[in-house]
């Protein structure tokens, strides 16, 4: 198979495939969690269970922005984790390639951004990926809590944004196509992969987090 | 028979223009300096190359390309040089006097001669689609292949099928490398291919006795071994990330990158770039049109011209992700109301 009938591949009718079946699978996972329901819980609400679903999406992001909790006890999984969100949702919606995916899309103008800032995205996203991956391996609590589907998520997103940096540092190469058409496949898997995997909280996050909040109500406890 | 410096001596240069000329192949082939002297040697002493070109589904333009080729050598060099001994569009004769011409040239030059080979073949119903003097496409091929020294597919038609070749493609057409698979075939790709690359190809042949350097696809390194997007002047554009809209909007005056507006440079390897067309004074994207990769497979099945390169082939479709959305929340409610009730019957 030559690059570019690899290419027409994973841009046509496997990146296709992959988002039929991302829909048909966020779709199951929520449907499914619906129809399955809670048991029954006949206890009085102790707080206000709506006002803390709400409170807690809206405050969640920055929960832990104090200097203590940043510097003194979990500065890697806070300084790492927004690093990584911050450089991969913005790889994803702004570097100009992807701008004009969603751009088609969703028919809004989205702008997208010079390489200067897509580099630095992306650097950040990369390194805090790696020392977040390392910080799991080591950390004897976090240890107990990765599976292989953390490993194999990690090892993909990292991949994805490995093959996109060559891509868009690639000149003179006679594999620049390979290493497009690379990074494209690697992202259709992504897509693929999400609806199965720890990565669909890219999509129910807002839920998760709601539903987590209006349990704190519920129970009229704290975060 | 001629060399190439005879010819130049002939027509009145001067042997500075022929080592200008010469100076200015070995540049394009990609040799190094010290290769000069035996480009010059091999140029003045070698006879010009015999060429048979054979047209089968095709537009001749891969010919109209070639004749305007001036880079490297001189108009009235250029057809005096390459020594067509049979070509349909260019000769004067026709009928059983041309193809008697080609008979004989195949006689003589055996084994020497180069066939240039300029659009799709078509097998199909026993090559009806395509005929010459009552002899089908297949058959003019194999005759004509069987002692060239070297062969060259020149276009996008003969290299990958091309335009014929495209959807729904009613005469079955295939590229010439399928069909003689036991011979080494040079594919020149493009819609046409640029001129010079043709003459260079041909004139290392000359030189060096042997065909250039080719990747894994039959194209020669030196000139297909880089994708025009590498070479682009726009491509800083590209890295500050300014693209025009439109082609006539304030961003294309500006010369802005048209990756927006479909620019194909990113997986089309071709020469456009650095060689440039008649002269080397412009290619597409210079003249402002986004590159349409006419030089790969397929370029035209592609069928998304005007649209980047990242966006979903034929569009994304809000209709089908909701039949996904549909089928899986009907399977998921399904799975989901059975578990329930298999745990209340626990």
């Amino acid at each position: 198979m030559s690059d570019v009938a690899f290419y027409d591949f994973v841009r046509g009718p496997f990146l296709k495939l992959a988002l039929f079946v991302f829909f048909i699978g966020i779709a199951y996972r929520f449907f499914r969690v619906v129809f399955l329901g809670l048991p029954k819980d006949y206890a009085k609400p102790k707080g206000n269970p709506y006002y803390m679903a709400l409170k807690k999406i809206v405050i969640k992001p920055t929960m832990g922005w104090t200097f203590n909790e940043i510097f003194s006890r979990r500065a890697i999984n806070f300084m790492g984790g927004f690093l990584f969100h911050l450089g991969f949702l913005g790889l994803t919606f702004l570097v100009p390639a992807h701008a004009f995916l969603w751009q088609e899309i969703t028919g809004l103008p989205i702008p997208g951004v010079p390489n200067i800032v897509s580099d630095l995205l992306a650097y950040s996203a990369l390194g805090s990926l790696i020392a977040l991956t390392v910080h799991r391996a080591l950390n004897p609590v976090l240890k107990l809590l990765t599976g292989k589907d953390e490993y194999l998520a990690n090892f993909l997103i990292g991949a994805i944004l490995f093959t996109g940096i060559l891509a868009t540092k690639w000149a003179g190469g006679g594999f620049y196509v390979w290493i497009l058409s690379t990074h494209m496949f690697l992202a259709d898997l992504l897509i693929l992969y999400i609806p199965f995997s720890r990565l669909s909280h890219f999509v129910y996050y807002f839920l998760s987090v709601g539903f987590m909040g209006w349990n704190a109500g519920k129970r009229g406890v704290s975060f | 028979m001629d060399s190439l410096y005879s010819i130049y001596k002939q027509r009145g240069y001067t042997r500075r223009d022929f080592l200008k000329s010469s100076l200015l192949l070995a540049t394009f082939l990609g040799l190094s300096p010290s290769a000069f002297p035996r480009v010059v040697e091999a140029l003045e002493l070698k006879p010009k190359p015999v060429v048979i070109w054979l047209e089968f589904q095709d537009c001749a333009g891969c010919t109209e390309s070639f004749i305007r080729s001036t880079s490297i050598l001189p108009s009235d060099v250029l057809l005096d040089y390459i020594s067509l001994e049979y070509h349909e569009t260019l000769m004067s004769p026709s009928g059983f006097y041309a193809e008697e011409a080609k008979r004989e040239a195949i006689e003589k030059y055996k084994g020497k001669y180069i066939l240039v080979v300029e659009g799709s073949l078509s097998p199909k119903s026993n090559g009806v689609y395509c005929t010459v003097s009552g002899k089908s496409n297949v058959e003019l091929l194999k005759e004509t292949a069987k002692n060239a020294g070297l062969i060259i597919a020149i276009g996008s038609c003969a290299s990958w099928g091309g335009i014929p070749h495209a959807e729904p493609n009613p005469t079955g057409a295939i590229p010439l490398s399928q069909l003689l698979e036991d011979k080494k075939v040079v594919n020149i790709p493009g819609c046409p291919p640029i001129g010079d690359v043709v003459v260079a190809v041909i004139a290392s042949y000359v030189i060096t006795g042997k065909p250039p350097e080719l990747d894994s696809m039959g194209r020669p390194k030196a000139f297909y071994g880089q994708t025009i997007h590498d070479r682009c002047y726009r491509r800083p554009f590209y890295n500050a990330g300014r693209f025009a809209s439109s082609f006539d909007d304030e961003n294309a005056k500006k010369g802005y990158c048209l990756y927006k507006l479909g620019c194909k440079g990113p997986i089309t390897r071709n020469a456009c770039a650095t060689v440039g067309w008649n002269g080397g004074l412009s290619f597409p994207i210079r003249s402002g049109h986004p590159c349409f990769g006419c030089s790969e497979p397929d370029f035209w099945d592609r069928g998304f011209i005007y649209s980047p390169l990242s966006v979903v082939e034929g569009g994304f479709s809000w209709k089908k992700a909701l039949v996904g959305v549909a089928l899986g929340a009907v399977s998921g409610a399904v799975v989901g109301a059975v578990h329930k009730k298999l745990r209340e019957g626990k």
